[in-house]
């Protein structure tokens, strides 16, 4: 199954080398000086936290983005895509992570779209050489998530691609469809093509990868051959430390550093603490399930409960049922199974004016979306659930009364705006969360707060304004369930601290704790479920951290003996 | 921000909406010309036939202004749904609705029944007519997620189909037939159903003239004024966003386009008690779409609304009087009419990029 990867000469050639690369949508930097080189015969992850520009990367070798500057070069030679056709006929395959299928065809159908000369032997050929054999009879709508994505591997490959980008493939997957993607990875590379993986999972990287990049706040943060980076030096450099950091993507991380010198001191001296206060807790969620349209679990039994006067944070990679449960909070979304409580009010199934009756306030994730109406003035977004309060005459609206009012909320929160008639649209980022937070905050009584990203994309002036806003929530003996993608935030305002991964929430973690954030970072990437998964599984073999990689990746002509050690046995289901 | 100055100057000023809107106007006219030359018609006693159509006696301006009325009731229905969120394309069938139910309620009085209690009645059956039609789509709309624009605009012909067939069938509404000529049409409706004249017996302005502009003026207030105008603008704008914050989405939804079949139920209701009193076919002769057009072009203005109206509804009846006096087609009126919305509707696009461009 190996084949002698390509000439020697050639293998001295980079599959793929970037050269400085930068890529700015208006004032934020997506990319920052990005060089990396994948030689060919091997597979090269990239990884990083949501943000740290892997998806620009991946837009912009596949021609869907030009750069700002930097060169990219294919096989030797000068590589300037300016439209997805370019990557197409400089023969890169891109496999996204939502599929380009139609259901409603069927597989064969789906490949002839391709419009490929010789279909069928192309066809032979990759399962041939790949294992890869697919149903063309089969409809793609009945087919389970792991088998599409094994078609859309396939389109890939049927064009003989000299450089297979791969966009985190494994989120849809179960775990042994994920081996099987890593196998087919592995094997392109043993035959002399090279891979691109896309991806924030670690356990992935070590099993596949030959050499890693990591990327954070859009610059490279480290990188090299995996047999030299184990997990608990990538941990680090993806994640980062606030010490360390001058980045500026991540200056409010050192807003949020300075807070807690602020207001973490006198918070611990604040006389509500959950003990203090009887009765059942600010927010109860049991055995939450909630089924996404293609059946798979958005939400998986997860259980969470926050006290009076109490700050817990959901970590979590995106994408791992966050938004779900915000939404079931909410009550834009219902769930399939489990329940919600807020205080003693049961309101799994509750409207929204309920939810806020029973003292819910929630900070949607998307605010522009579902947090306020951006056409209409700032008076209004504040009061507009509760306009029966200003009424004159008993039939019309009190613009006056509604204008002093938030007058004064615009004053009491700080909130920059030239007036409370100026449209939400005008405000500022920070500013529009701050009238956002300040509405949901006035609720009466407030039991709990949900916020889901509260400070993405602030500055620093309004990340603090906003951490200082909860704390004083909780301080006045309302829960706040704080959902962030932003660890170092989580760590510096949270009382406790629960991962989100594949739907479920892992028991809290006291971010006090020494090694909170390794410990945090780990259940994140899904560390902490492969290591179980590897021991209750043995005939998944072990060798992945610590593994031999290849003793030089920069020479992979001769990848024969370490490739077979850190190629994974054929699991027994695939 | 800075590419908002780059435009130079002499084309921004091309671009300023009075500007833009006398090009539509000379452009219109002069095709307007065109047409009456090619009918082999005077320009000017096309031009003298066509004023004498719109303003020449009280009888042709009573004519524009019933015309501009049922126009604006529809326009504001519209106007209303449109606040929602919702884009109403059902006003000929509300239309029809209103028309049929007014006119089974009106033949339904005693033939003594008084015009205080006839008239009401009749407009009242038909706003709850056009309103419950209008009002199957919005539930349709926010309980099923169905695009209000197909079911609205299908159940036009569900509307048309329903009077067409009320109309020939002597077991529903056409007059006893007593010979071969007896049109398919109902029965007048009694004295007491029949809308009030407003300005003397030479005209024939009726009441429905009052009552749209009230329809036009509490619409206005309402939006502008009360909070059921912010909230049902919150809707529109937000659907998502409102839920969160607790309005009642759904309700609005379905009174915003309830209140717009409403109205053009209201406006079907008047076309039957006016002048000849029955329910024929083609009654509503197509005003359920001008008014549509009328409402697009206002585009949520309630002052643009009367205005658009006003000036349809004088161009139909003067172009009625260009073929009776003139002797060119009445068609090409409404050639001219439709170039000047599409005209209209293409400098406000023009206008607006330019806003758009700006912020």
């Amino acid at each position: 199954m190996r084949a002698r990867p390509a000439s020697p000469a050639a293998a001295r050639v980079p599959a793929l080398e970037i050269r400085r690369l930068t890529k700015s949508f208006g004032a934020v930097r997506a990319l920052d000086d990005v060089s990396l080189v994948v030689e060919s015969g091997t597979v090269h992850c990239v990884l990083g936290e949501n943000g740290a520009g892997k998806s620009t990367l991946c837009h912009l070798i596949g021609g869907s983005l030009a750069p700002d500057t930097g060169t990219l070069r294919l096989y030797g030679k000068p590589y300037a895509p300016r439209r997805p056709a370019d990557a197409l006929a400089a023969e890169i395959a891109m496999v996204h992570q939502h599929f380009s299928l139609v259901p409603t065809l069927t597989v064969g159908e789906n490949l002839r779209l391709l419009r490929l000369p010789d279909l069928a032997r192309r066809v032979d050929r990759v399962a041939d050489e790949y294992g890869l054999t697919l149903d063309l009879g089969a409809r793609v709508a009945d087919l389970p998530v792991g088998v599409r994505q094994r078609v859309e591997i396939v389109k890939a490959l049927l064009r003989e691609p000299r450089l297979l980008l791969l966009d985190e493939p494994t989120g849809v997957l179960d775990p042994v469809g994920t081996e099987a993607l890593l196998k087919t990875c592995r094997r392109i590379a043993d035959r002399g093509g090279a891979v691109v993986l896309i991806t924030h999972k670690l356990g992935e990287v070590a099993r596949t990868g030959d050499t890693a990049t990591v990327l954070r706040g859009g610059r490279v943060a480290g990188g090299g051959p995996l047999a030299e980076l184990p997990a608990e030096r990538l941990v680090p450099l993806m994640i980062g430390r606030s010490a360390d950091s001058l980045d500026p993507a991540l200056s409010g991380t050192i807003g949020l550093t300075e807070l807690t010198e602020l207001t973490g001191s006198s918070m611990s001296k604040t006389p509500q603490a959950p003990a203090d206060r009887p009765g059942p807790s600010a927010l109860r969620v049991h055995a939450l399930t909630v089924r996404g349209t293609d059946g798979t679990h958005a939400l998986d039994g997860a259980s969470l409960e926050v006290g009076h006067g109490e700050i817990v944070g959901v970590a979590g990679v995106e994408g791992n049922g966050q938004s779900e449960l915000l939404a079931v909070l909410g009550g834009s979304r219902a769930p399939d199974e489990g329940t919600v409580a807020v205080g003693d009010t049961d309101i799994t199934r509750a409207t929204p004016r309920q939810r806020t009756d029973a003292g819910l306030g929630v900070v949607p994730e998307d605010r522009h979306h579902d947090g306020c109406v951006p056409a209409l003035s700032v008076a209004a977004n504040l009061f507009l659930g509760r306009l029966g309060q200003f009424r004159r005459a008993g039939l019309f609206l009190d613009r006056r009364a509604m204008r002093r009012a938030a007058d004064t909320v615009l004053t009491a929160h700080d909130i920059r705006a030239e007036g409370p008639d100026t449209p939400m649209s005008a405000l500022s980022g920070g500013n529009q969360q701050k009238v956002v937070l300040a509405r949901e905050l006035a609720l009466d009584p407030l039991v709990c707060l949900a916020a889901a990203q509260p400070t993405r994309g602030l500055d620093v002036g309004a990340v603090h304004a906003v951490h200082s806003r909860m704390r004083e929530a909780a301080a006045r003996g309302a829960g706040v369930l704080v959902v962030s993608s932003e660890l170092d935030e989580l760590l510096a305002l949270c009382d406790r601290v629960v991962v989100a991964y594949r739907g479920r929430l892992s028991a809290p973690v006291d971010p006090h704790e020494p090694a909170a954030r390794e410990r945090i970072g780990r259940l994140m990437l899904g560390a902490a479920a492969e290591d179980s998964a590897r021991a209750s599984a043995p005939t998944v073999a072990a060798p992945t951290l610590t593994a031999p990689a290849p003793a030089d990746p920069a020479t992979p002509a001769d990848p024969a003996p370490p490739t077979e050690a850190i190629t994974p046995p054929t699991p027994p289901t695939a | 921000m800075t590419l908002s100055l780059a435009p130079p100057r002499p084309l921004s000023r091309l671009r300023h909406p009075s500007v833009l809107a006398a090009g539509a106007a000379l452009v219109t006219v002069g095709l307007g010309a065109a047409l009456v030359v090619a009918a082999g018609t005077d320009p000017a006693t096309a031009w003298a036939a066509l004023e004498e159509g719109m303003f020449g006696s009280p009888y042709s301006v009573g004519t524009s202004l019933n015309s501009a009325a049922v126009l604006a009731l529809i326009a504001t229905g519209f106007s209303v749904a449109h606040r929602a969120g919702l884009v109403n394309v059902g006003g000929e069938g509300q239309l029809c609705a209103g028309g049929l139910a007014a006119a089974a309620t009106g033949l339904a009085l005693p033939p003594q029944v008084p015009t205080a209690l006839g008239v009401p009645l009749t407009l009242v059956a038909g706003f709850l007519a056009g309103g419950l039609w209008a009002w199957l789509a919005a539930v349709l709309r926010t309980r099923r997620g169905t695009s209000e624009v197909i079911t609205t605009l299908l159940l036009n012909f569900v509307g048309v189909g329903a009077v067409s067939v009320a109309v020939h069938e002597e077991g529903l509404l056409r007059q006893p037939v007593t010979s071969s000529e007896t049109l398919p049409q109902s029965e007048a409706l009694p004295a007491g159903a029949h809308l009030p004249l407003i300005a003397g017996a030479e005209s024939p302005a009726t009441v429905i003239v009052a009552v749209a502009a009230v329809a036009v003026v509490v619409t206005a207030v309402v939006l502008r004024f009360t909070g059921t105008g912010l909230r049902l603008t919150a809707v529109g704008h937000s659907p998502s966003a409102s839920a969160r914050l607790g309005l009642p989405v759904a309700r609005l939804q379905e009174g915003g386009l309830g209140v717009a079949g409403g109205l053009a139920g209201l406006a079907g209701a008047c076309l039957v008690a006016t002048a000849p009193y029955v329910l024929a076919e083609h009654f509503s002769s197509g005003y359920g779409f001008t008014g549509l057009v009328v409402g697009l072009l206002a585009r949520g203005s309630l002052i643009a609304v009367a205005a658009v109206s006003l000036l349809l509804g004088f161009l139909t009846s003067g172009g009625i009087n260009l073929q009776l006096a003139a002797g060119v087609p009445a068609s090409s009126v409404q050639i001219v009419q439709s170039v000047l919305v599409l005209l209209i509707a293409a400098t406000m696009l023009w206008s607006n990029r330019r806003t758009g461009a700006a912020t």
